[in-house]
């Protein structure tokens, strides 16, 4: 396995004597950036040689001025040699990133971090690329415990053990995603092949970051640029039967000097799809996305880089799915096809759909003090521009039905240091202004108001490893101050303000005891707080995809939540590794939408009232991973979720929380195939997969328009070719989903009134690092 | 230093987060439908009655104004639906809107009223029915629910449609509305 190689150079600057110089370092794991141990690392002319200790750091003493080469080699790995001219003491800081063509590794679609306290789990960059077709929150659903609540094929917001959209927060880049993340029809705008590495902290709190998360949080990162002086990249192409999707993104990059530069884009066009007997119309995709990255060394101490993004997209809802009141709901439910079917695929995205634009742009410095503690400020603007399209009266169908404007700025000032006594220190303050203002070309009255949102945040958190046990203890504090501006929804209309201002509070406890590497315990408690979100303060209207009114509470109050996880991990050092994570969380003052005893007559019918309330309610639940690893060439995984959400005080369930599923699959992995003395493949994976969706048996039946949809089972294969053509690494994928063609329905996928979801689909892939 | 710096940053951005924002436009709301008018003739000229249901301020507010009616026994009536959006000053007619769009508009009329029935009396180009003018009878004395259904975008060919059963017609509904009626 070859890796590649970052690297950044500092050097103290005490003016050294000659053969009294020291060369230090860190190497981390560039996909989940926790210091790598065991890599071994030999001075080529000098033939002396350490390795790394389980902070990834490593030294060499009494060095004479000179340059050096310098094999790093860790286990599995081809070694790679760099170059150091030694002048004075140096400090490096490394990481090894597994490019494409270090394919001889199983691809894990979900690996642990396994320095974090909290349960973290990464997708890698080769996870992501084997499954461009999908969207962010595709990707994340290979993770266990979490979930995906969706709109029919195009739109899908992650959900992570039961938190989601106001509850969860999307680091995107270092910076809270700030969109309409309210809508449980909005999808994140993040393109998941111009990051290369998803994280998802299922934890307890996550200090460090801005957003009103209850703990869990989705952290999407791009790969540093690697330090490579010539000009280098990959591309993935994909197309997928179900759809006729077409996929292809290109990444450049270069570091020449002190500069480093990276371009990342996407394309993608999907037509309408298909469920397992019939056409689901008007449910395209459309996308085009651009990332820029460059980074700069002003001086040993002095890094920045910015990071500019955009994210362009069309979706298409299933035309059927667009209905007037409760009498063609009642209509679409007794109907097995989708009203407006036809028997012609398009790549047309007609009414509804929704038309989305998110840019951001970031700028951020890291300040070094000295090896041991650094600043880190960030400056970030996002825009983001929702505009949805329904059916309309009069030749309005082109006018927008939503457009919405929102404009941030973040700020933020990071400080950390690393004491000698093993304990880590950080600090932030982060600020962050949100303007939303609604576009009146609608000619409708606003779902939720133009309003301007200010946080400000402070937190404190600290980390210590004494012996065994690894030790978190930190807390936050943010104050929000809203400013609503609302329409009244009686006539003459006019225009009422509020300002609400809140402190939150936030507090993380949590440890975990290493024996041996073998097994680990791991015990976390947190306290959050979230303030009501102005959806829930201020909306009010018709919510056609569900046949509802909505309106919002002025009265809510702050949710409290405490969780608690317990993790056990078990590692035979050799073939079996079994994760197991137990979670408790109760939040006091849950605000959900609550249907009322009312019907509210309109002229368009009757619709039921649903109303933003609070209560207490509890979410706990298991998630399940298991390995088996026979000979570096068979590889099995079992996965299984639970979760359960109660609402205490009225004693019912709650509603849109994920059904329990178990996962398994086998791979098996063949090496060196040849045709007579030619070698045609280096290798070659074949994997089954089998993932079984339990029903939804918790709810009660006035609790929804229709009872959850019964239990499910989708099969999938998957054959990847790793093979040289021309010199160069290819990677060929084929894969299978719902091969059996499967007739199914979801019960976190909002369409499940009006259509089956998706039938079976077979995507073809083809890679390329040059 | 750095941070004495910061901190009066995040200060002046607290002063600046004392400002308002600017008071939101107030969309035109044009395509809103507040009130439905069936205005019911008898074939003599010597009784009319209008149905009416009006909801001035939309779906939220207020709750809607409904006038049912009292019809005569054994008697023909013309119909005409008149469709008005009363936010705007005049009140804007949509009526003309559905005339324009007729070829994607049909009302249903649904009656638990014994002897009631409603007939079609306009088409469009393909001569579809629309229903913005329709011809009802009544039979012996009775009561009962009237309702008008306005489905956007129907399946105008399905079978049963034309004669004005809504259930193959698909499409949606803009507009349902229930009038209790007397037959005396």
């Amino acid at each position: 396995m070859l890796f590649s190689l970052l690297f950044i150079v500092f050097t103290s600057n005490v003016s050294a004597q000659t053969c009294n110089l020291s060369l230090q370092g860190y190497v981390e794991d560039e996909g989940v950036d926790s210091p790598l141990n065991a890599v071994s690392i030999l001075l080529v002319n000098k033939e002396m040689g350490t390795v790394t200790d389980k902070d990834g750091f490593f030294q060499f003493e009494k060095l004479c001025k000179g340059t050096y080469d310098l094999r790093f080699s860790h286990v599995g790995c081809t070694p790679k040699q760099i170059t150091v001219n030694l002048s004075k003491d140096t400090l490096l800081f490394l990481s090894l990133g597994h490019t494409i063509n270090t394919l001889e590794s199983v691809t894990i679609s979900e690996k642990s971090d396994n320095d974090a306290i909290q349960s973290t789990s990464v997708v890698s960059n080769q996870g992501i690329i084997d499954n461009a077709e999908e969207n962010l929150s595709g990707q994340l659903e290979k993770i266990t415990g979490v979930s995906i609540l969706k709109t029919g094929s195009g739109i899908a917001k992650p959900v992570v053990q039961g938190m989601f959209g106001n509850r969860l927060t999307i680091l995107n880049n270092g910076v809270s995603q700030s969109g309409q993340q309210w809508g449980y029809d909005h999808s994140p705008e993040i393109d998941p092949l111009v990051a290369n590495k998803l994280k998802v902290v299922k934890g307890v709190g996550a200090l460090e970051y801005m957003g009103s998360n209850l703990g869990n949080i989705v952290i999407v990162e791009p790969d540093r640029i690697e330090k490579e002086s010539f000009l280098h990249g990959r591309t993935s192409y994909f197309y997928e039967t179900n759809g006729r999707g077409n996929g292809l993104n290109l990444q450049l990059e270069q570091y020449s000097g002190l500069i480093g530069w990276k371009v990342n884009g996407t394309l993608k066009k999907i037509g309408d799809r298909k469920a397992a007997n019939y056409f689901l119309n008007n449910t395209g995709t459309q996308e085009a996305n651009l990332a820029v990255q460059l980074e700069m060394a002003v001086s040993e101490k002095v890094l920045f880089d910015f990071y500019a993004s955009t994210f362009n997209t069309s979706i298409g809802v299933l035309r059927g799915s667009h209905i007037g009141n409760l009498t063609d709901l009642e209509f679409a439910l007794n109907n097995e096809v989708p009203f407006f079917t036809e028997e012609k695929f398009s790549y047309k995205i007609e009414a509804p759909k929704q038309k989305v634009h998110h840019h951001l742009f970031k700028l951020h410095n890291k300040f070094f003090i000295d090896n041991s503690q650094w600043f880190d400020f960030t400056v970030a603007v996002q825009i983001n521009n929702r505009k949805e399209f329904d059916i309309r009266r009069g030749g309005r169908t082109k006018t927008p039905t939503l457009s919405l404007l929102q404009n941030s700025l973040f700020l933020e000032s990071k400080f950390q240091k690393n004491f000698d006594n093993d304990l880590q220190f950080k600090t932030g303050l982060q600020f962050n202004a949100i303007d939303n203002t609604n576009n009146p070309e609608t000619g409708i009255l606003p779902l939720i108001p133009d309003y301007l949102q200010y946080e400000s945040g402070i937190f404190i958190s600290n980390s210590k490893t004494i012996n065994a046990f690894d030790l978190e203890l930190g807390i936050r504090y943010d104050h929000t101050l809203q400013k609503a501006a609302t329409i009244s929804s009686t006539l003459p209309r006019r225009i009422i303000r509020y300002t609400n201002s809140y402190h939150n509070i936030s507090a993380v406890l949590g440890g975990k005891y290493n024996y041996e590497d073998r097994f680990k315990v791991s015990l976390s408690n947190g306290f959050t707080m979230r303030n009501p979100a102005i959806n829930e303060l201020y909306s009010g209207g018709l919510h056609q995809g569900v046949s509802g009114i909505e309106e919002g509470n002025i009265d809510l109050k702050t949710e409290n939540s405490f969780k608690t996880t317990l993790g056990l991990e078990y590692n035979d050092l050799k073939s079996l590794t079994l994760e197991s994570q137990l979670y408790f969380q109760y939040i006091n003052d849950y605000i959900f939408l609550n249907p009322q005893d009312e019907i509210r007559l309109t002229i368009r019918g009757a619709f039921p009232v649903f109303k933003y309330e609070q209560t207490n309610a509890m979410i706990y639940g298991w998630d399940f991973v298991g390995r088996y690893n026979f000979q570096n060439r068979l590889n099995a995984m079992l996965k299984y979720s639970y979760i359960r959400g109660e609402d205490r005080s009225d004693d019912l369930p709650l509603i849109n929380i994920p059904s329990n599923n178990l996962f398994a699959s086998v791979e098996y992995r063949f090496s060196n195939i040849k045709w007579g003395n030619k070698k045609l493949v280096n290798q070659l994976f074949v994997e089954i997969n089998n993932q079984y969706v339990f029903e939804q048996f918790q709810l009660n039946e006035e609790q929804d328009f229709v009872a959850p949809p019964k239990g499910y089972n989708l099969m999938g294969v998957k054959l990847s070719i790793n093979t040289n053509i021309a010199n160069l690494p290819f990677r060929f994928t084929f894969k299978a989903e719902n091969l059996l063609n499967e007739q199914y329905r979801d019960y976190l996928n909002r369409q499940r009134y009006f259509a089956d979801d998706l039938g079976r689909n077979i995507i073809l892939g083809v890679q390329l690092k040059f | 230093m750095k941070k004495i710096l910061l901190f009066s940053l995040f200060t002046s951005l607290l002063v600046l987060s004392s400002c308002d924002n600017d008071d939101p436009d107030i969309p035109n709301e044009e395509e809103v439908i507040t009130t439905l008018v069936y205005t019911l003739a008898s074939s003599d000229g010597s009784d009319v009655v209008e149905l009416r249901f009006e909801d001035l301020d939309g779906e939220g507010g207020d709750a809607p104004v409904v006038t049912n009616g009292t019809l005569q026994a054994n008697t023909t009536y013309s119909g005409v639906l008149t469709l008005l959006n009363e936010q705007e000053e005049p009140a804007e007619n949509i009526t003309e809107e559905i005339e324009e769009e007729d070829e994607e508009h049909q009302f249903f009329f649904e009656s638990t009223v014994s002897g009631l029935s409603v007939a079609y009396n306009d088409a469009d180009a393909d001569g579809f029915p629309i229903g913005l003018s329709s011809v009802l009878t009544t039979g012996d004395a009775a009561d009962g629910v009237l309702s008008i259904t306005l489905k956007h975008d129907p399946v105008k060919d399905a079978s049963g449609v034309s004669d004005g059963d809504i259930t193959n017609s698909a499409g949606e509904i803009d507009i349902e509305v229930d009038f209790n009626i007397t037959v005396e």
